[in-house]
């Protein structure tokens, strides 16, 4: 693909940002991302966000958020899937010949609302929203059909749990936490069995932007240095209906995986150096690494993953910033050395109904 | 497509969302709700592009850069537009009232809140009042609150 | 950078009503997909992407619908979003599905939505909803309100009177009747306008769309194999969007960069689709417009904003008949979004209709001998605002 990551900007994250309200942190993450890539807001010309308006609290999020978010009298649009989302149609947008420099946007404050009445209120009403889905209740299913298929162990799910948190650990931009013992996690609150709340890697606030640039943008302005290119990316949705096929297959994750891969000219995983994968619990994490079969010589998810920072609605487009900044050298504690290619990964939807990928190439000196 | 005469209820299940929120205001909103209770309505200001913004705004939407001032607008403005309400909305006001877009005296932008004490009855004459133009006086209530309705427009003729 | 030429070569409608209560949600953007397949001539397996068109779902009552349709659209293992612009969703999602195939990344693509306004009696209080709830939720304002603002400037500034809002009305429900997905049709006259109950100065209820409940789907592709599948392909020579602060206040007075009563940022959208289009003079090169108008004030600053006419002027052209289906140009040959607004799915139908209207589908609708038609989307605090050209031949790049 002939697209290029030109600058990147990680809001600073908190379990919940309370003294900005949420287009002030759209505001100051877009800025800081036209800032890393030296270029100015009035050189953009588009605006790729990614936006929930239940997860926002706002009738229509993008309204308030599109000025703020740099969009002011550009060519604006809104995916409300999840952040990588957003990238995934800001690169097509920057691909389509009409748009050159474009900047995609997403944040996250879903420490102001109630996330889990927002996910039951996704259940369609006649079927499921009587009997009640909400993101804990799908996570549970699919933790227990994970668990049979592929033989988890809740233990490897705890031990999991520390693996990731130790990695965050050596993050400069994970939120700070005190390990937990073991027992600590075996014995937190179960949800809806076998997933406990030990098992959940908690939300954070936060946001995420990225300058993207088309390649005749990039010939045009030699002086500009990209991070990363966007050497190839695939996308898809799963069945609504939840049984224990579309819960514990992990057929589209390993579509979207050999897509991804193809595109990007790439034959197998281990021709990548990183992963960050999104799992927004531990056995989520152990049933994606292992469907995604790389051997020792990857690093999955470094910067700890869901465990470091969890914006929720982006953490995917979360990943696919360490990816680029993998691939750049410039991930800070927890980079992977001599980091070519990086796989970011984000899903959305109950029990992951749908799974996203970006292959990251660095740009050679 | 037929339907037979009789045309049999239609089955349907009910259902009602009551979602509560606790919007973070920011500094900046929080600064503009406390001068309210001082009868004080103030905008940010932008020295790169030389806007002054109501509602107040911590950055800048022209320049992109963030808001470096406050300013206390004026307690006189210009209607920007208005109409005149008379279909009852469910959960909004009774009607008939009027609402008007006014840009206060030294702020760049107009903001939007009830016009008061005009005689509503004959609609079309009230409009006419009410055009683009017309200056407003800001009236605050005895004991604000910090919430945006402390305070409304009059017709400064009145 | 080599992009690829893109065309519609199937579209479906369902009726449009106030309810559809025969269906679910999901049935309903079954039904349109279904329809747009056969009018396509593909098979559900030969689309390689779903772009789902859907604004607020707080009308119809279930978040994130488009992933509890997925499962009926044949949209299973295949790429998926949802693109949501307030009123423009149509409009942009059919610019994203665009992308998709332009760049390269996929090249069949299936755009679908649906709406149903009426599931909740609360459709003006959901409105309200979308404004700053710090600022402006106390206000009572809404869609309604809203333009109504805009409106009056519009008339203080040009002279507009609400006789020449209702013939606009007159024509939009006669046109209708020659749509049959069309949710209001009729021979009405200018008084029954006037006489219709005041809702907010200057609307009185005919001057405003009705909440539709029905579902739309457009599917698009190469050039390659458009011309493979399709007799007569539309091909989007034109995509352009821009969006504005949510702040009406600020598109107001001296210091404004564009008037809120002009709808002004479509003179920068138009600019930006005619140049990828090739058109430099829209009244004599273009046949007609389904532009999008739930207000009965919405036609006039639009014309002229994109520049058929000049500012002021759209109001006498009307009177003149310059507007009607055999006039200078036709106008919302459809009976536009003044006839039919299933908010989430309306900048989808505008643009199915333009589409028709290139591949010589639009049957009683049919302007004669369109090469280009233009469709237009508004959403938000008429923020956002999307305009897609349609046209008999591509612009660009040759065949991919």
């Amino acid at each position: 693909m002939d697209v290029y990551v030109m600058g990147v900007a990680i809001h600073p994250a908190a379990d919940a940002i309370g003294d900005l309200r949420l287009e002030e942190m759209a505001y100051r993450t877009a800025r800081a991302a036209l800032d890393n890539a030296g270029v100015e807001r009035r050189e953009i010309d588009h605006l790729t966000l990614a936006a929930s308006d239940e997860i926002d609290a706002r009738g229509i999020s993008s309204m308030l958020l599109a000025a703020p978010s740099g969009g002011y009298l550009k060519d604006e649009m809104r995916v409300t899937d999840s952040g990588l989302a957003g990238l995934h149609l800001g690169a097509m947008r920057a691909a389509a010949g009409h748009l050159q420099l474009g900047l995609v946007v997403s944040s996250n404050q879903s420490s102001v609302v109630p996330l889990e009445d927002i996910a039951r209120m996704r259940g369609e009403p006649f079927f499921l929203r009587p009997v009640g889905l909400n993101f804990a209740i799908a996570d549970g299913l699919f933790a227990g059909a994970v668990a049979t298929r592929y033989a988890i162990s809740a233990a490897t799910a705890a031990e999991r749990v520390l693996e990731r948190m130790r990695s965050a650990a050596r993050n400069s931009r994970a939120v700070a936490r005190t390990l937990p013992r073991l027992d600590d996690i075996a014995g937190s609150p179960c949800l809806a069995y076998p997933l406990r709340a030990g098992h959940r890697a908690p939300v954070t606030d936060g946001a995420v932007a990225m300058v993207l640039a088309s390649g005749e943008w990039l010939r045009a302005h030699p002086q500009h240095r990209p991070l990363a290119r966007i050497a190839g990316m695939a996308w898809g949705v799963d069945r609504y209906q939840l049984d224990a096929e579309r819960l514990a297959g992990l057929d589209i994750f390993q579509r979207g995986l050999d897509d991804a891969l193809s595109r990007a000219g790439l034959e197998s995983v281990d021709e990548l150096e990183v992963v960050e994968l999104e799992a927004q619990n531990a056995w989520a994490d152990v049933a994606f690494s292992q469907a995604l079969g790389a051997s020792a010589r990857v690093s999955v998810s470094p910067s700890g993953g869901a465990w470091a920072q969890n914006p929720f609605f982006c953490t995917g487009l979360l990943n696919a910033a360490e990816a680029a900044l993998q691939v750049a050298g410039q991930a800070g504690g927890h980079q992977v050395d001599g980091a070519r290619r990086a796989l970011a990964h984000g899903v959305s939807g109950f029990a992951q109904q749908t799974h996203g990928f970006v292959v990251m190439e660095g740009i050679a000196a | 497509m037929s339907k037979s005469p009789a045309t049999p209820e239609p089955r349907t299940f009910p259902g009602e969302w009551h979602v509560r929120y606790n919007y973070p205001v920011g500094d900046v909103g929080a600064h503009f709700f406390d001068a309210l209770k001082e009868k004080r309505i103030v905008a940010t200001r932008c020295s790169a592009s030389d806007m002054t913004y109501l509602p107040p705004r911590a950055y800048c939407e022209r320049s992109f850069e963030k808001c470096d001032g406050y300013v206390d607008a004026g307690m006189e403005g210009t209607i920007e537009a208005a109409t005149i309400v008379s279909a009852a909305f469910d959960n909004l006001p009774t009607p008939p009232y009027a609402i008007a877009y006014v840009r206060l005296d030294g702020v760049s932008t107009a903001m939007v809140n009830f016009v008061r004490g005009m005689d509503l009855s004959d609609v079309p004459a009230a409009a006419a009042k009410l055009q683009p133009g017309t200056r407003v006086r800001v009236e605050f209530i005895d004991a604000p609150q910090g919430r945006i309705t402390d305070f409304h427009y009059v017709l400064a003729a009145a | 950078m080599k992009a690829h030429n893109v065309a519609v070569i199937g579209v479906g409608q369902t009726e449009f009503r106030s309810r559809s209560d025969n269906q679910t949600y999901a049935e309903l953007a079954q039904e349109a997909v279904a329809l747009a397949l056969v009018d396509a001539n593909l098979q559900p397996e030969e689309i390689d992407a779903v772009v789902f068109s859907m604004a607020p779902t707080t009308f119809m009552g279930v978040a994130d619908a488009d992933k509890w349709a997925a499962d009926y659209i044949w949209a299973r293992g295949k790429p998926f979003m949802r693109v949501h612009t307030g009123g423009a969703t149509g409009g942009s999602a059919l610019q994203a599905a665009h992308a998709h195939v332009a760049s390269g990344q996929y090249g069949t693509v299936l755009v679908v939505g649906a709406d149903r306004i009426t599931e909740t009696p609360d459709a003006q209080f959901v409105l309200n909803l979308i404004w700053d709830a710090f600022y402006e939720q106390d206000f009572a304002l809404n869609t309604v309100t809203m333009t109504a603002l805009a409106t009056q400037r519009y008339m203080h500034k040009y002279g507009t009177t609400e006789r020449q809002y209702a013939n606009v009305v007159v024509r939009a429900r006669r046109n209708a009747l020659n749509n049959p997905s069309a949710h209001l049709k009729g021979a009405i006259d200018i008084d029954a306008v006037l006489a219709s109950p005041r809702i907010s100065w200057p609307y009185k209820l005919f001057d405003i769309c009705p909440r539709s409940a029905g579902a739309a789907a457009v599917v698009i592709t190469s050039e390659t194999l458009a011309r493979e599948r399709c007799t007569r392909p539309a091909f989007i020579t034109g995509t352009a969007g821009v969006s504005n602060t949510i702040f009406m206040g600020d598109r107001m007075g001296p210091h404004a960069d564009t008037d809120f009563a002009d709808f002004a940022e479509l003179r920068q959208a138009a600019r930006e689709c005619f140049r990828q289009a090739g058109i430099t003079d829209p009244l004599r090169e273009l046949q007609t417009v389904e532009i999008y108008d739930p207000f009965s004030s919405f036609q006039f600053p639009q014309l002229e904003s994109l520049g058929f006419c000049k500012p002021g002027t759209a109001q006498q052209l009307s009177d003149e008949g310059a507007f009607d289906m055999d006039g200078a140009i036709a106008v919302n040959p459809s009976g536009g979004t003044l006839c039919t607004n299933p908010i989430g799915v309306t900048g989808l139908v505008r643009a199915a209709e333009a589409a028709r209207q290139v591949m010589g589908r639009s049957a009683a609708m049919q302007v004669k001998n369109v090469h280009n038609a233009l469709a237009t989307a508004i959403g938000g605090s008429t923020q956002f605002f999307t305009v897609t050209m349609l046209s008999d031949e591509p612009r660009r790049a040759p065949a991919a």
